[in-house]
């Protein structure tokens, strides 16, 4: 019994999609129970293995005076939010470290991560799952171009179970006999219909970067459409530039909040200038006219 | 007259419940002082209490006594370790007899598991244990029943429950007459580790023997076997005369599958049902002692009445004293293309050690595991008759020999020597590189001492700690010496100079920026226990794929080419 729980949680192979649009956790009652977040596809998972593009690291000081990086990392299918705090082992954050300073010095950054999964709820009760790496390193192209493809791999049996499991009567029973996880009947539970397209839009476009097609998966940014007049005259002038992230915000903002790379890049394309619209950001986010729900991405204050 | 006396404590009673009749009130404080010589100051609390509920009992009368209450439960979650004398409406799974001495005395007991939330189909249940001391009669498998007063066990935080002789058991829905759940038969290679099941199967063997009670009070006589299909063997246990032939077809319901150490065993009880079974087509006694060959990857520790054929690579001689007396063994390896284990032989050997390696067709041995590798001990030169030449490919090298095993595979055991598996490295621990190993019993030191032999200056080595996972199994590699040079491409002076250089930790996430995420395979042997698997690996590759290819042949394996 003992030994059990403190067994080992294998790693899977999850792409950033199907992490970042889990909202179902489940953990057991004991105290060194592990804790699982539960996919979408049905994928139970406390450890992954996730890769990609350094896009953001930045050391943030917390509340209570300790220090935590924050940072992303980008695969064709989303961002992965992750964390490395002071309860992680030295090597990961003197990592994080050496990570911030090349970020910083413009050096791009294609990264691999066993991490932990985490979960949590906002008091609004919004769920969110992020990662806390525990061992990472800086990888090649073709290590990533293999993981990309085990993690396709990963998925598609995952879907293919899925698509199996919609023949199936929703019972424990039942499941077990058609050799399906648990877990799948949890989140058919939870999830209610799943439409699995944008999974397979985003296996043909991970495909299509490991294969070097860079340009068949390539998408332009997000292009927001903002009504005619407004935006007349984008000097860089700092009333402006307010105006324009609070209507951009409003316009972008589905419910999530927006991202703050879309922001600066709508931004970029109005003929601000990106740091400037970026402290302008958290200008606004220190006034209270924007909140940050979840770290990167923005909203407007409800009373702005 | 006489209640006149009361009248302040009546008052008194009056301003708490003022619906109380005062005559009433009077009385029960003459009934205290008369019947008991309760004066009305010290019966006040009680009589108070008494007309505050709204009841009238006659204080003397009794059996009402008892005040605690049954506490009825609509689900087992809602129970605790403490309860007493609950009540529950429950669906019994499964209901078997056995017999106890309690204190001094045999006695039948009845025990099982029961579900609740019997009423909801497809509803959550949960499933516990449950003894039965009464044992009640009209308790059975598939039933739904009321229990009224049984009480919760609590042992190693598992939860039961125990009907007592004083528990009502009221039946709500009769069970259906299956005695224990009537599978479907099930493959001999498919049996699990535990559980009550049901199986098609021709005897291969059967003997009778004795079964010595621990307490030195008797023995019992049982009947001990092994049954076979198309699928494998297993061997079996019945507890009740058990007169099927050599050679007889049987349908057995109801078995209950133990293990002992890691195999597998069917146990024939009171409730086990064996019937005679009629299958033109299924395979003869020969065909199926031919088929009951087991292969090296199969042996597990504990299996008797092993048949197989295998190819002796190595033996020596060990001579040891035992009571004063020389004794001797053979102790070897073995190897057959499915793998490489040892094998220890108590007799002379039926050929010449020099003629290695020599194929034997073993029968009727056992297995045992040292270090969680199979050992086939052979009582008797008997056991062996030697082949002119293996079943297989005589050119095979079986010495080398690495089997591919997944990883899946791997973790489920037995141990292996000569395997190889494959899985995506996704940890490189922090004691990685340099270590220090007691010069006593090869133990890693920490901070130079040995949890064995105490302090110890320790002789130097080098190994990778790792962590590779497959498809949601997950085991340990410790990568030797030589393994780890030979993938880090360094010899042991480079090696030193670039710890110096990186320090420790550096060093570590130097190899992690080499392999962490990367496809690997390892080959060595596996040890598999209560604590995982692990690989000890002489062998470590990094594999190299071409992405490009990978992401074609996908492609056109998904149709989307």
């Amino acid at each position: 019994m003992e030994r059990a729980r403190i067994a080992r949680q294998p790693a899977h192979l999850l792409l950033a999609s199907e992490f970042g649009s889990a909202t179902l956790n489940e953990k057991g009652s004991g105290e060194y129970d592990p804790s699982f977040v539960i996919t979408k596809l049905g994928a139970k998972v406390n450890r992954i293995v996730a890769a990609g593009l350094l896009e953001r690291l930045e050391l943030r000081e917390t509340s209570n005076g300790s220090s935590l990086y924050q940072g992303q990392i980008r695969d064709p299918t989303g961002l992965h939010y992750f964390s490395v705090g002071e309860y992680n082992s030295e090597m990961m954050q003197e990592l994080a470290h050496q990570w911030t300073e090349r970020l910083n010095d413009g050096e791009p950054l294609l990264v691999m991560m066993t991490s932990k999964t985490r979960w949590y709820q906002t008091d609004e009760g919004a769920v969110y799952t992020s990662l806390r790496p525990e061992e990472a390193c800086v990888v090649k192209r073709d290590v990533y171009a293999n993981w990309l493809l085990d993690a396709c791999q990963a998925t598609m049996e995952r879907m293919n179970q899925f698509t199996a499991s919609l023949e199936v009567e929703p019972t424990l029973d039942a499941f077990a006999r058609a050799g399906l996880p648990t877990s799948l009947l949890a989140a058919r539970n939870h999830y209610g219909e799943v439409d699995l397209e944008p999974f397979k839009l985003n296996l043909m476009q991970a495909l299509d970067i490991a294969e070097g097609r860079i340009e068949a998966a390539t998408t332009p940014p997000p292009i927001m459409t903002l009504p005619e007049g407004e935006a007349d005259a984008p000097s860089g002038d700092g009333a402006d530039l307010d105006a324009f992230l609070v209507q951009a915000i409003g316009h972008l903002d589905q419910g999530e909040g927006v991202t703050f790379d879309t922001l600066l890049k709508n931004a970029v394309a109005r003929g601000f200038v990106r740091e400037v619209a970026e402290a302008k950001l958290d200008d606004m986010l220190d006034s209270g006219v924007l909140e940050e729900p979840r770290f990167g991405w923005f909203r407007l204050a409800p009373s702005a | 007259m006489s209640n006149d006396k009361y009248a302040d404590y009546v008052q008194a009673v009056q301003k708490e419940c003022p619906e109380a009749d005062a005559g009433e009130i009077a009385e029960a404080f003459a009934k205290y002082e008369e019947e008991f010589y309760i004066p009305p100051q010290d019966a006040m609390r009680s009589v108070l209490r008494r007309f505050q509920s709204g009841t009238t009992p006659a204080p003397s009368r009794s059996g009402s006594a008892s005040t605690q209450a049954t506490k009825k439960v609509a689900t087992l979650g809602e129970l605790s370790g403490s309860d007493r004398d609950i009540e529950i409406e429950v669906a019994i799974v499964s209901h078997n007899i056995r017999n106890q001495m309690i204190r001094g005395e045999e006695k039948q007991i009845a025990f099982g598991m029961l579900e609740d939330n019997p009423w909801e189909e497809n509803g959550q249940r949960t499933r516990w244990d449950f003894k039965d001391w009464g044992p009640h009669a009209n308790l059975a498998a598939g039933s739904i029943v009321r229990v009224e007063g049984a009480s919760v066990n609590e042992y190693n935080g598992k939860m039961s429950l125990n009907i007592n002789q004083s528990t009502r058991i009221v039946v709500l829905k009769e069970g259906v007459a299956t005695p224990v759940p009537s599978n479907d038969p099930l493959d001999i290679s498919n049996i699990p580790k535990d559980g009550y099941i049901c199986v098609v199967g021709r005897v291969l063997a059967r003997r009778p023997d004795q079964i010595h009670r621990k307490d030195g009070s008797g023995a019992i006589d049982v009947v001990r076997g092994r049954l076979a299909d198309n699928t494998g063997t297993i061997g079996f246990l019945s507890w009740e005369p058990f007169d099927h032939e050599v050679g007889t077809l049987v349908k057995i319901d109801g078995a209950q599958v133990r293990s002992f150490r890691d195999t597998p065993e069917l146990n024939f009880g009171r409730t086990t049902r064996i019937e005679v079974y009629h299958d033109a087509n299924f395979a003869d006694l020969d065909t199926l002692s031919q088929n009951s060959l087991t292969n090296v990857a199969a042996l597990r520790d504990g299996s008797r009445d092993v048949d197989a054929v295998v190819q002796i690579t190595e033996i020596t001689k060990r001579t040891f004293n035992r009571d004063g007396e020389e004794k001797f063994l053979w102790s070897g390896q073995i190897a057959d293309p499915t793998g490489r284990c040892r094998i220890s032989i108590w007799d002379a050997l039926p050929f010449k050690e020099n003629e290695l390696p020599v194929t034997v067709q073993v029968k009727g041995a056992r297995v045992r595991a040292w270090q969680g590798i199979p050992d086939i001990t052979v009582d008797n030169a008997e056991q062996l008759t030697v082949l002119e030449n293996p079943p297989w490919d005589a050119e095979m090298d079986l010495t080398n020999h690495a089997v591919e095993v997944k990883l899946s595979e791997v973790v489920a055991g037995p141990s292996r020597v000569g395997m190889m598996t494959r899985g995506m490295l996704v940890s490189v621990r922090e004691d990685s590189g340099f270590i220090k190993r007691c010069t006593e019993c090869r133990r890693v030191l920490r901070d130079g001492v040995c949890f064995d032999c105490g302090e110890n200056e320790g002789t130097e080595d080098v190994r990778l700690r790792l962590v590779v996972d497959d498809e949601g199994v997950t085991a340990a590699v410790l990568v030797n010496k030589d393994a780890s040079l030979a993938v880090l491409g360094m010899d042991q002076q480079q090696m030193r100079s670039k710890v110096e250089e990186l320090g420790d930790l550096g060093f570590v996430q130097h190899v992690r920026e080499l392999m962490l995420g990367r496809k690997i395979s390892v080959s060595g042997r596996s040890i598999v226990d209560d604590q995982g698997a692990m690989v000890l690996a002489d062998g470590f590759e990094i594999e190299e794929h071409d992405a490009q290819m990978r992401a074609s042949e996908l492609r056109a394996q998904w149709g989307w080419a």
